[in-house]
């Protein structure tokens, strides 16, 4: 399986939590919420979009939220 | 508001069941089939499809004759076979009219709030866009509940949730008109299936990922002495007469249009009766 994401699928992926577009950070391989303040993760190109395994873009340095 | 299901139970059984399905999909397989024939009734093509609980890509091959691009939905990364995302029936993460159709194959019956899950499926939708989900209804595993029920208040004097309230087909097809969609039909079929004794069943819900994730199940062990009454009461009651015990599975169907613009969601729910279709006999390897 590819590492990026599939482009089609970044057309169509919304916040879970906010239902608004995510920001794509290719460095980081994650999916910005700046509304609900998550980054949510891309694993071998697929994305998480779970609000229980997102990052909380206010803790910076804490570890994915359990 | 008390959610029935702990729905982090409910990732773990997908992501073990992921690996063991295979052997026990003649349910999904089920399912699968009544979903594609739907899809071929349509006799449409669908530029963008959303396929809802990945099914081990069993869905995803069923519509791919029918569809120019699937993109697969599951809560747990194992059971994703093509391009797709991780997420929750609960929270959809998709813009508003991203696709034509949804099909969801046996994942709805574990969601707490199914109203507001069906809500985002519509809003996901296209205008006239095809909604289309197999799901248990409430027939299912009658028989293990009543043999629990009695195994647990013979050996323990008291009984706990260990069956999921499933859904009653009639409310399915309300639910699917309440939430805004369009010539909702709601289509019950009755699948009995016989297994050498309960354990074999209990295995086989353990394999397809439908065991117990009720919020209040019982988290101790448990007991030998109330497993065996249940077993023994399953076997009193469901027992057949070559030796096996008789299992009902239920799968509810429902179909439902997104309103085109300016189309009030208002025909009447059509019900098929239960009788419209005959009960199958399977017997699993």
């Amino acid at each position: 399986m590819p590492a990026g994401i599939d482009p089609r699928l970044l057309e169509i992926l919304v916040c879970p939590l906010t239902k608004e577009p995510l920001r794509y950070d290719a460095g980081a391989q994650e999916l910005i919420s700046d509304a609900a303040r998550l980054a949510y993760p891309i694993r071998d190109g697929i994305p998480i979009m779970l609000v229980d395994e997102a990052r909380n873009l206010d803790e910076p340095t804490a570890k994915a939220k359990r | 508001m008390e959610e029935p299901f702990d729905r982090r139970a409910v990732r773990r059984h997908r992501d073990r069941a992921a690996a063991t399905l295979g052997g026990h999909d003649f349910l999904l397989r089920a399912a699968v089939e009544r979903l594609a024939e739907r899809v071929a009734e349509s006799g449409r093509r669908f530029p963008s499809v959303l396929v809802l609980g990945a099914a081990g890509g069993l869905l995803r091959d069923a519509v791919q004759p029918h569809a120019d691009a699937v993109v697969e939905a599951d809560l747990s990364f194992g059971m994703l076979r093509g391009p797709g995302v991780v997420a929750s029936e609960e929270l959809l993460p998709f813009a508003p009219g991203a696709f034509d159709l949804i099909v969801s194959a046996l994942v709805l019956h574990w969601v707490n709030d199914l109203p507001g899950a069906l809500v985002q499926a519509r809003r996901s939708l296209r205008p006239d866009g095809m909604f289309l989900a197999s799901m248990l209804g409430g027939e299912t595993l009658r028989e293990l509940r009543a043999a629990l029920l009695s195994g647990e208040s013979e050996s323990r004097g008291g009984a706990s949730p260990r069956v999921s309230p499933f859904v009653d087909v009639r409310d399915a097809g309300a639910l699917l008109q309440r939430t805004g969609f369009a010539r909702p039909v709601a289509d019950v079929e009755t699948i009995d299936v016989t297994y050498a004794d309960p354990l074999r069943l209990m295995a086989e819900l353990r394999g397809m990922g439908e065991t117990n994730a009720l919020r209040d199940r019982p988290r101790a062990f448990t007991p030998r002495s109330t497993l065996m009454a249940a077993a023994a009461a399953y076997r009193a009651h469901s027992g057949d007469a070559g030796g096996r015990i008789r299992a009902t599975f239920q799968l509810v169907t429902l179909t439902g249009w997104a309103a085109a613009p300016r189309t009030p969601p208002e025909a009447p729910t059509e019900e098929r009766p239960p009788a419209a279709r005959l009960p199958r006999r399977l017997r699993p390897a």
